[in-house]
């Protein structure tokens, strides 16, 4: 097991964001959460990576205790979180955005990493010295993935990334991350996206008010009644 | 001919102005408030200065050594001040109530700091001027018709190219990345591995040095320290940073110098009395015509280097 989450809580004040979640990631593994709007996906994440303290719970990446670690050696551990909104630094260029995302990189393969990004996305080589802000939404999505894979991880955590995508754009970015998964990197993908997401992983886990409300693999998810009612609509 | 003079010395004032509107600047864009201590670590190293010169301390040097000695003390005592200040109010504050860009509590704790330090050396030394025995004033060079005293001009030179290091230093280095991360979007720089407690820091000994540096500057070119050197640096300062746009570094130059040229020509065409009519008017002027500044963004505030 790659990613282990054991009873984790997040509270704000009074609110009870996550209350008691388990569940794991094993390696070359892609896991979706799924959930409606404020059912705590994004403070999940977030305590993951360690923006958020958690109240309680454990968070066991790759044989070690994480729950005490500070996110910069939790990167350097090799988990990386894409946030929701994608949180571009706007100030800066196409390249400084990347080489935030190798902050926490000592050696010196960083701007041979560059390179792959751009080979990969040839929209940021193109802008690589303009201000991000002239990069389309889609665009800006590829530079927070670029951004996160600069830092080498073996794990990452998207937060709602085809959020307010084009349909086309949003087909790239579920075929980049199969392609990620390809190479090895495990994946753990919370999205509103239900359908695709459901497509992708291979098991997911529905949260509902911060607690799990099902889990299992993706196609019993895709096939179950109660999940269908709830988030696939009437499709 | 004696208007061109004023405006060499404006140029020189100016760039003392410009050092330390540069320190504010740093840390109100990247910690987003206004850091009162500033105008206490230039006095602070001033007067650690004029002590050392005056008691021909520390190493029994003598003649034209003893000074720059002093001086260099007095920067690092600028920047030991700066770190103490941050370690024991900022980092504090913020632990205590959890968010770093929280800017009303350091400002005040801030303040204090300014108070407490300006009266503690006011009890030690009394409230005098104290002349500081620099360089002799005879060292001047003839440039066109134009005297320019060569302490002035190194000062000159060093702090232009102090500035030019840091610009670079934000743009090109891994610590400069970090903190124009910090600046912009905490925590989004905290997710990718930038931590707060390592970087702030920084800021801190960034602006103890900057500080230093034009208060060792200051006593060698005017011959003069007291307790309360650093208010009227201090809001002058304040005034060429707002002037040249708050969060911008070249903002801060310009505004710098522009105040310094106003000074001393409103000294030569109208008397000392009016130099503070004539800055804090220009900053209105310039206000009510360009609100951002003359290099300023458009939103006011954080997240801008
Ligand atoms: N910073 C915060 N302060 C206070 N309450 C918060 C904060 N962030 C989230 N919450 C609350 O925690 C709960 C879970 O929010 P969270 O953002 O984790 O949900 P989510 O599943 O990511 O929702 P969405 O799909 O809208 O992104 C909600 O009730 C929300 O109001
Ligand atoms: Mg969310």
């Amino acid at each position: 097991m790659l990613l282990e989450v054991k009873d984790l809580e997040v509270t704000y004040g009074r609110t009870k964001a996550v209350q008691g979640v388990s569940f794991g990631v094993e390696r070359g593994e892609v896991v979706t959460v799924l959930g409606a709007n404020g059912a705590g996906k994004t403070s999940l994440l977030r305590a993951l990576q360690g923006a958020r303290k958690p109240q309680g719970g454990q968070i066991i990446f790759d044989g070690e205790d994480m729950t005490a670690l500070s996110p910069a050696a939790r990167v350097a551990k090799g988990m990386a979180l894409v946030p929701e909104g994608r949180q571009i630094f706007v100030s800066m260029t196409v390249e400084e955005n990347l080489l935030m995302g190798g902050y926490m990189r000592r050696d010196d393969g960083v701007h041979g990493d560059l390179a792959a990004i751009y080979e990969r996305f040839p929209n940021l080589g193109e802008r690589r010295h303009m201000k991000a802000t002239v990069l389309s939404g889609g665009e800006q999505q590829m530079l927070a993935l670029g951004r996160a894979l600069i830092s080498k991880p073996r794990l990452i955590m998207l937060d709602e990334p085809s959020l307010g995508l084009s349909p086309l754009f949003v087909e790239k970015l579920f075929d980049l991350i199969r392609e990620l998964n390809s190479d090895g990197i495990s994946i753990l993908l919370v999205e509103q996206n239900t359908h695709m997401a459901l497509e992708v992983a291979a098991r997911g886990i529905v949260l509902e008010l911060g607690r799990e409300m099902l889990s299992g693999p993706a196609a019993e998810l895709a096939a179950n009644p109660s999940l269908a009612e709830a988030y696939l609509g009437a499709a | 001919m004696l208007l061109v003079q004023q405006i060499v010395n404006g140029l020189m004032l100016g760039s003392v102005y410009v050092t330390v509107a540069v320190a504010f600047t740093l840390t109100i864009s990247i910690l987003n408030f206004l850091n009162f201590t500033i105008p206490t670590l230039f006095m602070v190293a001033g007067m650690v200065s004029w002590g050392l010169a005056y008691f021909g301390l520390p190493f029994g040097l003598s003649g034209p050594l003893a000074w720059p000695a002093a001086l260099a003390c007095g920067a690092v005592a600028s920047i030991l001040c700066s770190l103490l200040v941050e370690r024991f109010t900022f980092r504090y504050m913020r632990t205590r109530h959890g968010d770093s860009t929280e800017h009303a509590i350091p400002l005040v704790s801030s303040l204090g700091f300014l108070l407490i330090l300006e009266n503690l050396i006011r009890i030690f030394y009394g409230s005098d001027s104290q002349r500081f025995p620099g360089p002799s004033s005879d060292l001047t060079t003839q440039i066109g018709g134009i005297f320019v005293r060569i302490p002035q001009l190194v000062s000159f030179v060093i702090v232009m190219v102090l500035i030019l290091g840091l610009v670079w230093m934000m743009k090109h280095t891994r610590i400069g990345r970090g903190l124009r991360a910090i600046a912009e979007n905490p925590d989004a720089a905290t997710i990718l591995g930038v931590e707060p407690n390592k970087i702030v820091p920084v800021v801190f000994m960034l602006t103890g040095l900057l500080c230093g540096l034009a208060g060792a500057l200051f006593a060698v070119n005017y011959g003069e320290v007291s307790p309360m050197m650093g208010e009227d640096i201090g809001s002058k300062a304040i005034a060429g940073m707002v002037v040249g746009g708050l969060g911008s570094l070249w903002g801060a130059v310009a505004g710098g110098i522009i105040v310094g040229l106003v000074e001393m020509l409103t000294i030569h065409f109208f008397g000392a009395d009016a130099v503070q009519v004539a800055v804090w008017g220009a900053l209105l002027v310039t206000l009510l015509m360009r609100p951002q500044g003359l290099f300023g963004h458009n939103a006011i505030g954080k997240g801008k280097l």
